[in-house]
């Protein structure tokens, strides 16, 4: 009884955001003290599909942005794991990881905002780029560390030992052995990216308008429905993500 | 291949190290007068503000009850469901849905729990179905409010479920279940076994994952932006909001208080680092 009780509690918990965002999406004229909306548009999703829609362009712009965040954060950092696997200070490397890693973004990115100025990376896709790399580039190194442990430097030896070549070795060797940690990086890299708003706020000064960017913009405008589809729309890639693999998205660093 | 690692690392370097690193001391002299736009030479003016004005220190103790009134709750929950709920808890679907908040950017949880919490808000509305309150201001105040609750509420919200994941694979993999039928079997309480064994090891083994959460959540910044009020701030809404101004003369101010905040945070980082250690060893 308790548990069927609890596990009701976390259902109505969980699945209250996703309800109540659904209806401010598709709600028309809900105003205060209406509990439910007096009527219903699509609206709000209908204009989603056309051509010179803001908030699509948003949803392209952050994929891009996320998933080129996340192939060029985990081919270096698998290729970064390996160089401070192999160097003599690597728990000193280890250690300086953590550095930006560790400071929130939009602390982060008020730091280094003087240089983004100077290299003239200020409020375009490159200056946010780097920005997000530089969070997610450290992240992905120590996640993949132990890519690179005594085991899998034996593993590589003895193929070339048996005639591989130093790419044959990496191809049918090391990635195969790495590929379910490269997966998770991937995945969490571009969850990294997916989800920021302040950094990508105040390297951008506004104008590289990501979904997250456009939620908060929606919300100033007191706009609930198109924040709300917008929201939705975050939702999704994480969601699809979370049915491929779930373990994915819980292991840390 | 010793040339190429070589030639990466520096590289890295370069990123991870200079460009903080970089900011870090740009912050600095920008504080004293020597960086920054309106740079006219050394002033220990901005310094000497700190110890007059109110807004910095206000801004961090702000921060710090917010930060350990969400790690605290979300922490008390976490071990509730944990040392209370194990039946409920190795159900495959709970866990399933315990994964749910991983998916919600904190902005989106910000944005729903306005929707929820303020005054015109749902729960208002319910509450006025009801006949509970009659009118807006009947409503108490659960966001944009001084104390912060619906800042806090919203790290909760985001971080209870992991916390209970983590606490639940730690009870799992420090045989806790076997400890509790021994202690039983010995004449204690299961509430003596709770306060006495459980809840000393799980918190000890989570140490880490706790401080980052703690450190994360000093640092916070889309939740506060959206359910917080212009004063009193959190730390990163605050920094952020004076580099924002118009006028320059916030500048010197907004690099000091980054600057020691991050100095603040990256001592906290240390300490982790060291607890890490630590936890692996035990």
């Amino acid at each position: 009884m308790r548990s069927k009780l609890l596990t009701f509690l976390l259902v109505l918990l969980f699945a209250l955001p996703f309800a109540l965002l659904g209806l401010l999406a598709v709600s028309e004229n809900w105003r205060f003290p209406a509990v439910l909306p007096p009527g219903y548009s699509l609206d709000p999703l209908r204009s989603l599909v056309a051509a010179d829609n803001d908030l699509l362009a948003g949803l392209g712009r952050s994929l891009l942005l996320a998933g080129t965040v996340a192939v060029v954060a985990t081919t270096g950092g698998f290729g970064l794991a390996r160089a401070v696997a192999r160097s003599r200070w690597a728990a000193r490397w280890e250690a300086a990881s953590y550095l930006p890693y560790a400071l929130p973004p939009v602390l982060l990115a008020v730091l280094i905002q003087p240089f983004i100025i100077r290299l003239h990376l200020s409020g375009s896709v490159g200056g946010v780029l780097l920005g997000l790399l530089l969070v997610a580039l450290p992240f992905a190194t120590l996640l993949l560390r132990s890519c690179w442990s005594r085991q899998a430097t034996e593993y590589e030896q003895l193929a070339r030992t048996l005639g591989c070549t130093p790419q044959q070795a990496l191809r049918r060797v090391l990635l195969p052995l790495a590929w379910p940690l490269l997966r998770t990086t991937l995945f969490q890299t571009f969850l990294l990216a997916w989800f920021d708003f302040g950094l990508t706020n105040v390297l951008s000064v506004g104008k590289v308008r990501t979904l997250t960017v456009q939620v908060f913009t929606y919300v100033g405008e007191a706009n609930a429905p198109l924040a709300a589809v917008a929201s939705l729309l975050l939702l999704l890639p994480p969601a699809l993500l979370l049915l491929a693999n779930k373990s994915a998205l819980l292991r840390k660093p | 291949m010793k040339t190429t690692n070589a030639f990466l690392l520096n590289l890295y370097g370069l990123l991870v190290l200079g460009l903080p690193l970089a900011g870090l001391g740009y912050a600095l002299l920008g504080s004293v007068g020597l960086a920054g736009p309106l740079a006219g030479g050394f002033t220990g003016e901005y310094w000497r503000a700190l110890g007059t004005g109110s807004g910095l220190p206000y801004a961090a103790l702000y921060s710090v009850w917010v930060a350990v009134a969400s790690v605290g709750l979300s922490v008390a929950v976490a071990l509730a469901l944990v040392l209370l709920a194990q039946p409920t808890l190795r159900r495959p679907a709970v866990v399933g849905l315990l994964y749910v908040p991983l998916l919600m950017p904190s902005l989106v949880v910000g944005f729903y729990l306005f929707q929820l919490l303020s005054r015109a808000g749902w729960l208002s509305r319910v509450s006025v179905g009801l006949g509970l309150t009659g009118s807006l201001q009947g409503f108490p105040e659960l966001v944009q409010d001084g104390a912060g609750v619906g800042i806090i509420l919203a790290h909760v919200l985001l971080s209870f479920p992991f916390l209970t994941l983590l606490f639940q694979a730690l009870y799992q993999e420090t045989r806790l279940e076997e400890y509790r039928q021994l202690t039983l079997t010995l004449g204690a309480s299961a509430g003596q076994f709770r306060r006495s064994v459980a809840v000393p090891v799980l918190l000890r083994r989570a140490a880490p994952a706790l401080l980052l959460s703690f450190i994360a959540t000093l640092g916070a910044y889309d939740i506060p932006l959206l359910l917080g009020r212009p004063y009193p701030q959190m730390l990163s809404v605050y920094i952020a909001t004076r580099l924002q101004r118009f006028d320059l003369h916030d500048l010197p101010a907004a690099y000091l208080a980054g600057f020691l905040v991050a100095g603040v945070l990256l001592g906290l980082i240390a300490v982790l680092l060291r607890l890490t250690r630590r936890a692996r060893l035990l």
